[in-house]
């Protein structure tokens, strides 16, 4: 009896000692680390643009210069809670003015903060994880650039188990994987190879357009097989459109018209960009109309998803 | 006599009915709004289409695309009564949640038409230079206002 209890505990405290291994945060690998190089501002920007940096660390209303100033605040309402962007300024103090460039990399590719915490994954590090290291450089050397803002923003407002940090380690087994998503173009598609390529990065990464077009599952984690197939909107009300290339839908859309109304905000019928595509449709007008060509080629050669909330 | 009141109930209900379904054509403020706003993607598809050049600019086309938005500008914000958030529509609850901020829209819609018709005059803008220079900033207002006051779709 004695021992059958001593086994059960000792059951317990391994399966603890699991989890705890298990929940614990990942940073890069040496060999990883040492891909990164210090990069370009210049080129840093259009990394900026293409990430959506400032439409969630900017101000909300923001606008012009002020999209610069990444000192955070803005309130993301979602079924798990409510989380607060952080100030990513060049602040020592409040911002990530201390941080090393590898310790960047670790945030933005492992959801991991310099001082070994979990980040929440309302940070789409799920999709930043497929970023070259050229870019996260880049993005990194912009980012020191900015204006300085002091002052933290607020704390997230999460209950029970979302608070628990630790917790995110075991989410991040499950949800955290820098393989590409759609491995190729869709069969018979006519389509160059390295265009539909910049677009997969594009879209997969940096744009991290399937965080929002992509339904989830109970635990929040993206379903990949209905990859971009529409899902309820994340905040706010409505819902967040399929734009694969499903018939009846989104697949009546050219090309063209794909790049077009990422440059002018406007559909095929002259129906008005809305909600919080706003920032996205802005951000995307800044990048050459090459990476909008991509994006469109991409998206006009991955598979249809018919069962949607489309 | 039971049979009466009840045929009398069902006049009755009947008259309401018609009452209300005539008051319905009259003033159901969802579909007026809906046919307003169609008619500016209508004016948003000349106008656009002529900028992009698929369609040949014309003064009399790039009259009748701002003289539309004109139109809408000024009326559409009538048709928002509260109690209409219920239906068929994309318009989102900060509309009336928000009174003051969707009025703050509607006024940049109005005053960017009023430049577009002055440039407009008599005939319309000589040409298509003219015409965007009028038409763009009208068009810079859609996506304005439905960043907030329009549900996601």
């Amino acid at each position: 009896m004695k021992k059958a209890v001593i086994a059960a505990l000792l059951l317990v405290l391994a399966g603890a000692g699991i989890g705890w291994g298990l929940s614990a945060p990942t940073r890069m690998s040496a060999q990883e680390a040492a891909l990164l190089t210090e990069g370009d501002a210049a080129r840093g920007e259009l990394v900026f643009w293409a990430g959506g940096c400032a439409s969630c660390h900017a101000a909300k209303g923001a606008d012009g210069e002020d999209l610069l100033k990444l000192g955070g605040g803005l309130r993301l309402e979602t079924p798990f809670g409510v989380f607060v962007a952080p100030n990513i300024s060049p602040s020592e103090a409040d911002g990530i003015g201390a941080w090393s460039l590898v310790d960047f990399a670790n945030a933005m590719t492992h959801g991991t903060s310099p001082g070994g915490e979990n980040l929440y994954p309302a940070f789409p590090y799920t999709s930043y994880v497929r970023m070259s290291a050229a870019d996260l450089g880049d993005l990194f050397a912009f980012l020191k650039s900015l204006p300085i803002v002091e002052g933290k923003a607020a704390a997230h407002e999460l209950g029970f188990p979302f608070n628990i940090r630790r917790g995110l380690g075991l989410w991040k087994r499950l949800f955290l994987d820098p393989a590409p998503v759609i491995a190729s173009p869709l069969n018979g598609a006519d389509v160059d190879r390295a265009v539909w390529e910049r677009g997969r990065y594009l879209v997969e990464g940096p744009g991290h357009c399937g965080e929002c077009h992509t339904p989830r599952d109970f635990a929040g984690g993206l379903v990949l097989a209905d990859w971009l197939g529409g899902a309820p909107a994340p905040t706010g009300e409505g819902k967040i459109p399929n734009i694969t290339p499903v018939e009846g839908g989104f697949g009546s859309w050219s090309a063209a018209d794909i790049a077009y109304y990422l440059e002018s905000g406007f559909t095929p019928e002259y129906d008005s960009v809305g909600g919080e595509m706003v920032h996205v449709q802005e951000n995307m007008a800044r990048l050459p109309a090459s990476d909008r060509e991509a994006i469109a080629a991409y998206l006009k050669a991955i598979p249809p998803v018919s069962a949607g909330s489309d | 006599m039971r049979i009466i009141r009840n045929a009398t109930t069902l006049g009755l209900i009947a008259g309401l009915g018609l009452a209300g379904a005539v008051a319905q054509a009259a003033a159901d403020p969802i579909p007026t709004r809906q046919a307003i706003m169609s008619s500016v993607g209508a004016a948003a598809g000349l106008g656009g289409g002529m900028m992009k050049g698929e369609i040949a600019y014309a003064p009399a086309a790039g009259k009748a695309a701002i003289a539309t938005m004109r139109a809408a500008s000024l009326s559409f914000g009538n048709f928002f009564p509260a109690g209409s958030d219920k239906g068929n529509s994309d318009a989102a609850a900060k509309v009336w949640s928000d009174a003051a901020g969707f009025a703050a829209q509607l006024a940049k819609f109005t005053a960017a038409t009023a430049s577009a018709a002055e440039a407009s005059g008599k005939s319309g803008p000589a040409d298509l230079d003219a015409f965007k220079e009028a038409f763009g900033p009208v068009l810079g207002t859609c996506k304005s206002c439905h960043e907030t006051y329009r549900k996601q779709k």
